[in-house]
């Protein structure tokens, strides 16, 4: 009583706090590991199949944030892991947000595109997560340090599984160890967001095929057409049916001037895919700019036959052609 | 009279943001309209349009000044532009240094690290 009386009505309510605050983490803790960390918990059951028990990629540089710039920090590690001169202090103006003191998940990925890098999100999972830093990508992680608005990136790049560790470039620390499960917690909070960002020369070890090209096309989107086409070739090289890769890498050629290479791709996926107007479309404008309209037109013909959301713009590949021929 | 100059400046930025994509080569269908497999291209194209504007505008308003915002919405996809239009004060931005938060994770590593080595 005498307590309580002492108590005034701010310092009861920082008390109820207090109390309540240490409830959920009592309360945490009788619950265990499968709570706090179910991705962690499945992990200490087996080691994922065909991964090392120990890895730790020491030759990702570091590079330690200054305050609250732990976007550019952890971008420009990755970046620079993938060959990319760039630092930091570069890499503020193209994600750095002054108002909000921090940098948005969207701009990281878009940035890493501006400097010729495919990026690309994860699946939310904590084996996807080992599995790229096995196959030599240090990867990106949003964790949530603080009570509510504690959101930082840090860049993953070893871990031992025995132990239970995980490696990091964070903040000021250039080899920060956290046990998997505190990783979880903390991680966990941001949907287990994580990125990797690429040459267009490589596929990322956990790539999912549609996901994958969406990558390359916003790449191709903001990076230009030459590492564009580099991506598209090394995905059709490991998904050579994907008709949608064929098609944006035979865009990247004919932006760039490659006509005859475009050509050449789209009459190879207009032979797997002849009911795809997009491919009779562009291989119609191909050869069209090639000065080659009587050839083209009855593939836009057979593009128009065949309808379908994309009508209107092969009605006016068509116009176009007709009208070149009767001039 | 103010609901049209605001009217026209959206428009204006809207224009200012989309113009580099239209250069793209006329005639072709391109990949990101092939990836997103969007039936209503007419619909959709005008949304981005509207969306990127919206943005960039936002971007501006959190502090960065307009050619450098309109560089970076020029990076992201339709699909990251349309995620992030009307959104951006909703969502996580990180920042903050690990040194602040050295307390929570010294707390709950003492606390769990005994789970792990059980």
């Amino acid at each position: 009583m005498v307590v309580l009386a002492a108590l005034s009505a701010s310092g009861r309510k920082a008390w109820q706090n207090a109390r309540s605050l240490a409830g959920v983490f009592v309360l945490l803790l009788l619950c265990g590991c499968a709570s706090l960390g179910p991705q962690t918990a499945t992990l200490r059951e087996t080691l994922p199949s065909a991964l090392r028990e120990r890895v730790e990629l020491t030759e990702v540089p570091f590079f330690p944030q200054s305050e609250y710039q732990c976007g550019p920090a952890a971008l420009a590690t990755a970046l620079a892991s993938s060959g990319v001169k760039v630092t930091p202090e570069e890499l503020v103006p193209e994600v750095y947000l002054p108002e909000r003191k921090g940098s948005l998940q969207i701009e990281m990925l878009a940035a890493a595109r501006r400097h010729g890098m495919v990026s690309y999100q994860l699946a939310p999972r904590f084996d996807d997560l080992l599995r790229e830093i096995a196959a030599g990508n240090p990867v990106i992680v949003l964790q949530n340090l603080g009570f509510r608005d504690g959101w930082h990136y840090a860049v993953a790049v070893g871990y031992d599984y025995d132990w239970g560790k995980l490696y990091l470039r964070s903040g000021e620390s250039k080899r920060q160890v956290m046990p998997f499960l505190i990783h979880e917690f903390v991680w966990m909070r941001s949907g287990y967001w994580a990125m990797v960002a690429l040459p267009p020369d490589r596929i990322p070890a956990t790539a999912d095929e549609s996901r994958w090209l969406s990558a390359v096309a916003a790449l191709e989107r903001a990076g230009g057409p030459r590492a564009a086409r580099t991506a598209y070739q090394t995905f059709l090289k490991r998904w050579p049916a994907n008709v949608n890769a064929a098609v944006g890498l035979a865009n990247t050629h004919h932006a760039l001037g490659e006509l005859k290479e475009a050509e050449s791709v789209l009459r190879h996926a207009a032979r797997e895919n002849p009911e795809s107007v997009i491919v009779l479309n562009n291989l119609a404008q191909t050869l069209s700019d090639q000065g080659r309209d009587a050839e083209a037109l009855p593939v836009i013909e057979r593009a128009a036959a065949l309808g379908g959301p994309f009508s209107a713009a092969v009605e006016d590949t068509k116009r176009s052609i007709q009208k070149k021929l009767k001039r | 009279m103010n609901v049209w100059a605001k009217t026209i400046c959206r428009l204006l930025i809207a224009l200012m943001v989309w113009m580099p994509y239209q250069i793209a080569t006329a005639g072709m269908i391109g990949t990101d309209q092939v990836v997103t497999s969007s039936p209503q291209v007419d619909r959709t194209t005008v949304l981005n349009f509207l969306n990127r504007s919206d943005v960039a505008g936002q971007l501006q308003t959190l502090g960065i000044d307009p050619s450098t915002a309109k560089d970076r919405v020029a990076a992201m996809s339709d699909q990251e532009v349309q995620s992030l239009a009307g959104q951006i004060s909703a969502m996580p931005a990180g920042g903050i240094s690990s040194g602040a938060a050295v307390l929570l994770i010294v707390l709950i590593a003492a606390a769990v690290w005994w789970f792990w080595q059980r």
